[in-house]
């Protein structure tokens, strides 16, 4: 490339531009990369991440640690050379205009170590990656000591089904501590789609570090255990509609004897609603605990204004004296029962899914309070 | 190329001077007054797409805010990103830059196809009136990558959308096969594969993935218009169709794109850096096969955005392993960038300054793009607010960064006037803070739980939301001092003279503005364009332009 | 554009007609993604699929699409027998094989419609038909832009239009058609073979 004289020329030219100055700022730049590397090692992650609630979660946050300590000292030295150069070698009042810089064009040595370097860092992401993915997605062994349950996305809800359970959980899934379990991923089944809203949603409990999309006519086992116990929130992270940010669940995780005594509650009142229901006493309705309840709750999708100032759902605040819309989403009258009716099971209209009243996490007395409250307004 | 070969001159493509004002300035023919038309209508859709973004912000000061109702906001972030991406982003660095500089620097008197660039141009505020206008018809609600089965259930507007997009790409598409032609059959004599400019190498492999993905794009999106208007299943799970088809087809293109949106940005700092560094830039074959080989790899690392849409397992780890590998090339460029500042005599102009934020801000952009490379860790941080922070890191951190490095560098070469320096330093500065402010808070909350396309939080997050808003705001408000600037430099800009940065390229070589027919007489080159210290590598120059005076 | 090929030295024209044919190729591979796009879309469907084609379609007829493929890879030789003939500025053949050339692709276009018309299944009935009536419809359509592109071609020829120097036109739409011909050689295989 160059003649012997130039490249004679070029090795004065490096060594002139390795001069103590430029030591000096790779130490203060190794010495930061180094206490900041160090930081990642040892402090404790919880208060900068989420507590680690499920086995996963711990080798996770290890590759993520491991990315972020060969991360720091790149970080610090791109921009800590940015900066030193910026200074040590901009042009001086004195210099003339035609003052030029190094005339080094290449350095092959260099060039190799910053190919090499990343490229082995590189490698060692990918292999490290390469041995946690198993642990969420079950291979043959580990789904078969677990438990399966699934879990199903609709607007804007989601539902569990338990193993033994008749009936779905809706929004708050319980789980034990420890066990390992297996849950199978889907959205609202295809087949079912007669309204026109299946769509993709997504399961992620960050506390547990793991994440899978609910699609229609997909269904993908997610593995996991959870080792703290506590609740947790569920996030829908893939837009799904109007009430995208509202789809929040909960995983509840539970010591194995408080889990073991839900189970029987749910079994419990499955088998009382095999005996027969009950229609919601609307008697005893109290409308200032309803008002704090609408507040708390319903309001995610409805104002207690006229119809026509929607949300999610209509304006609620007219609901049984509005003379443009006598009926209801479900087409009967806007009589207390019918009223009740919706808030209890739900309703479907062109506007979306109402969920039915465990996803809102109301009692039967929080209906009977709403369906008094509801009738005070009147505007 | 022998000697002879070089005497040989070249007429070049002739279209007669424009005689009318409409043939002049609205169909012109002329790839510089083209390139302008491309930055007046981008910088317009800018404006709107920003406000979009600062509406947003103002929605998530507070947790459940009704600034916007939760459709309008939905519709504002989804047109946002739809008109950063299609309208601002990429047209700015291929159309714009593109077809101002390009031309110059391979010592060519226009493109190929002089005619179809004014078509191509023409398509592009057609589809950002449909894309603005959808607003009128219920604008798209799911995001710009309008994952269907969702997309299928919304009003007109969505096939406004597609519509939008599809005119994009076919224009997108032209212009990418006229640059290819025009780099690979215009250059000046002399001027080898190595003696290209490296904005030149950038802007041609941006051409090559214009026209092979974008065509690709373009069969997307009519499949999705089709069975949005004619019922065709080809997405729909309730008709036997697979959502995750379109993802498969959507980031076929869209990966690619990222670096459209980027390696012209990449071109651009590998111009001014030279210039201001008044010495050759590092490792200039290393630069410029590196953008090759992004390129390429840019086509196999599709799926890493779905690695939760349930793929199979080896499909996460091929995907995986070739998304760390693109972390290498990008690695060598960012690295020789600095080697080019080792020992250099640097002006520390307003160019420099931007190129210097966006080594900054992309190299962290990176890292986090590295972050999400490893699948399970991006298992976790997938669709929440580190993704939004990191995308932000690297096509605001980075693109915006480059076009801004890009604007004061060849504004002068636009319009024969300088912009003010002091405000271009304010620029800078209020950006580049404000710009960190408003994303660097993001990851946290991300890695924290806030998923992203949201209305409102969970309160939690409420502090963190409040200054990134307020950030945010600051940040639209460091553009006003651009247009000031701009609009001032009209009237008491400083008038520019042919070179005033002292740049060695050949757009350099002729007056500021350039001259209808770019060159007199086609220029020879001799060798590569960015040896500071030796005489310059042109013959047939103006000798009054040929010097490099600094400024 | 044309009348620079007119007005300009032959040397300009080589330079020129080099910079279309590349643009052209150009363009060619990218109509080629848009057909490899919809390919992966129907390979991705048909594959997901538990069933094919689904429960209920039935497969277009082997029989008539086999015919038409002959009428179609025959008008590809055509078309190549009238490029020779331009090479030798010899007119009166090339016009015979170009004319040749627009009947079996007229052919070819009447044979798909007639098809189309006595299928069940629909555009929108299923994935297949979906698949199915996007792909061969783009591509009838670009027999369909192909006649229309050697007609003018036709006519340019007798007009004195093309040279045996100075014949970019006509290389477009020969390499135009040769691709559709190309197009369809995978179209066929997928739909009615495999």
């Amino acid at each position: 490339m160059a003649s012997d004289g130039e490249s004679k020329r070029l090795k004065d030219d490096q060594g002139h531009y390795l001069d103590a100055g430029f030591w000096r700022a790779v130490w203060v730049m190794a010495v930061i990369s180094v206490v900041l590397m160090a930081v990642v090692v040892a402090y404790p992650i919880d208060p900068w991440f989420l507590p680690e609630a499920s086995t996963t979660s711990v080798d996770i946050d290890k590759l993520f640690k491991f990315s972020m300590f060969f991360s720091v000292p790149i970080l610090v030295f791109v921009n800590g050379f940015l900066i030193y150069f910026a200074i040590r070698y901009r042009r001086r009042p004195e210099d003339p205009d035609s003052a030029i810089g190094s005339q080094i064009h290449d350095h092959r040595a260099l060039e190799t170590w910053w190919t090499v370097v990343p490229a082995v860092l590189m490698v060692t992401l990918a292999v490290l990656s390469y041995f946690v993915i198993p642990e969420y997605y079950p291979t043959g062994q580990a789904a078969a000591s677990a438990v399966t349950m699934e879990a199903i996305g609709h607007k804007f809800y989601y539902e569990f089904r338990y193993p033994g359970l008749r009936n779905s959980v809706m929004n708050d899934a319980h789980l034990p501590i420890g066990v390992p379990v297996t849950m199978d991923i889907t959205s609202l089944e295809s087949s079912q789609d007669v309204n026109n809203e299946a769509v993709i949603h997504s399961f992620w409990v960050p506390e547990f570090r793991i994440k899978q999309d609910m699609v229609p006519g997909m269904v993908v086992p997610l593995h996991f255990t959870p080792r703290e116990t506590g609740t947790f929130r569920i996030v829908c992270t893939e837009f799904c509609g109007l009430g995208h940010s509202h789809m929040w669940g909960k995983v509840i995780v539970d010591s194995r004897s408080d889990f073991d005594k839900w189970y029987a509650d749910q079994k419990r009142s499955e088998q009382a609603e095999a005996k027969g229901v009950q229609p919601i006493s609307l008697a005893p309705g109290d409308a200032g605990a309803g008002q704090t309840t609408f507040n708390a709750k319903c309001v995610a999708c409805h104002k207690a204004a006229p119809f026509e100032q929607k949300l999610v759902g209509p304006g609620l605040g007219n609901l049984f004296h509005d003379p443009s819309h006598p009926n209801l989403v479900t087409g009967k009258p806007a009589t207390p029962a019918n009223v009740a009716d919706i808030i209890e099971h739900g309703a479907h209209g062109d506007m979306g899914t109402m969920p039915p009243m465990q996803v809102n996490g109301l009692s039967q007395k929080d209906v009977a309070n709403l369906v008094a409250y509801l009738q005070t307004l009147h505007k | 190329m022998s000697v002879a070969d070089l005497g040989h001159v070249r007429t070049g493509h002739i279209h007669p001077p424009p005689d009318t004002f409409v043939k002049k300035y609205v169909f012109s023919l002329d790839h510089k007054v083209i390139g302008v038309q491309y930055f007046i209508t981008s910088g317009l859709f800018f404006v709107l797409a920003g406000l979009l973004a600062e509406l947003m912000r103002a929605q998530l000061t507070g947790p459940n805010n009704h600034v916007l109702s939760v459709a309008t906001y939905n519709e504002a972030f989804s047109v946002h990103g739809s008109a950063m991406v299609w309208l601002v982003t990429i047209p700015v660095l291929t159309g714009a830059f593109g077809n101002l500089i390009m031309p110059l620097q391979i010592g060519a008197r226009d493109v190929a196809f002089p005619w179809l660039n004014m078509v191509s141009f023409w398509m592009f505020p057609p589809a950002g009136i449909l894309l603005f206008g959808s607003f009128l018809f219920g604008a798209p609600q799911a995001g710009w990558t309008e994952y269907p089965p969702i997309s299928l259930q919304m009003p007109f507007g969505t096939s406004m959308w597609c519509m939008a997009i599809f005119l994009i790409g076919v224009s997108s598409t032209i212009t990418g096969i006229n640059f290819l032609v025009t780099i690979v059959k215009m250059r000046a004599p002399g001027m080898t594969w190595t003696r290209m400019p490296l904005f030149v190498w950038a802007t041609g492999v941006t051409a090559f993935l214009s026209f092979i993905a974008t065509a690709n794009l373009s069969a997307a999106l009519a499949g999705l218009f089709i069975e949005r208007t004619f019922g065709v299943p080809f997405y729909d799970p309730a008709k036997g169709g697979s959502p995750v088809l379109w993802q498969h087809v959507f980031w076929f293109y869209s990966h690619p794109a990222v670096y459209i949106m980027i390696l012209p940005a990449f071109g651009i700092v590998s111009e001014v850096l030279p210039t201001f560094c008044r010495r050759p830039i590092f490792g200039y074959k290393a630069i410029a096969y590196s953008s090759v080989s992004i390129g390429l790899l840019s086509f196999m690392v599709w799926a890493h955005h779905m690695f939760t849409s349930g793929l199979q397992h080896w499909e996460q780890f091929a995907f995986m392993a070739l998304t760390m590998l693109i972390a290498i090339p990008t690695g060598i460029k960012i690295f020789s960038w600095l080697a080019t500042m080792w020992g250099a005599k640097i002006h520390l102009c307003s160019p420099l300054l931007f190129v210097l934020g966006f080594l900054s801000t992309f190299t962290f952009g990176g890292i986090t793009g590295v972050l999400l490379a490893s699948v399970p860790v991006d298992i976790h941080e997938h669709a929440t607010y580190f993704v939004v922070a990191h995308l932000h890191y690297v096509l605001f951190g980075g693109s915006m960064f480059g076009i801004f490095a890009g604007l004061y560098y060849w504004w002068p070469k636009m319009t024969g006037r300088l912009l003010d320096e002091r405000l271009a330093k304010l620029h800078f500065w209020l950006m580049f803070i404000s710009f960190n402010a408003t994303f660097l808070p993001m990851h946290w909350i991300g890695l924290h739980g806030m998923p992203r396309r949201v209305a409102t939080y969970d309160p939690i997050y409420a502090s963190t939301n409040l200054f990134v808003s307020i950030s945010a705001f600051v940040l639209g408000l460091s553009f006003l001092i651009f247009a000031y600037n701009a609009l001032r430099s009209a009237k008491q800009g400083e008038v520019a003279g042919p070179n005033p940065w002292g740049g060695r390229t050949l757009e350099w070589m002729i007056s500021s503005p350039a001259p209808y027919y770019n060159f007199d007489e086609i220029p020879i080159v001799l060798s590569g364009p960015y040896d500071y210290g030796k005489p310059l590598p042109y013959a047939n120059i103006k000798p009054e332009l040929a010097t490099v005076p600094t400024h | 554009m044309a009348s620079h090929a007119a007005t300009a030295d032959d040397a300009l024209y080589t330079e020129v007609a080099g910079q279309r044919l590349l643009g052209f190729l150009f363009f060619l591979i990218s109509d080629c993604v848009i057909f490899g796009s919809f390919i992966f879309v129907y390979l991705y469907i048909r594959n997901a699929s538990p069933v094919w084609p689904p429960a209920g379609v039935e497969r277009p007829g082997l029989y008539l699409a086999a015919v038409n493929s002959i009428v179609l890879f025959g008008s590809g030789a055509t078309m190549h027998y009238a490029m020779e003939a331009i090479r030798r500025a010899n007119v009166r053949r090339f016009t015979a094989f170009t004319v040749a050339t627009i009947i079996l692709g007229c052919m070819f276009l009447s044979g798909q419609a007639y098809e189309y018309t006595h299928l069940h299944d629909t555009w929108a009935g299923s994935t297949f038909g979906a698949s199915f009536f996007t792909l061969t419809g783009m591509h009838g359509f670009h027999v369909f832009i192909g006649v229309i592109f050697l007609i003018t071609v036709l006519v340019q020829t007798l007009r004195g239009t093309y040279t045996p120097m100075r014949h970019f036109g006509l290389t477009a739409a020969t390499l135009y058609w040769h691709f559709v011909d190309v197009i369809w050689v995978a179209l066929f295989f997928l739909f009615y073979v495999y």
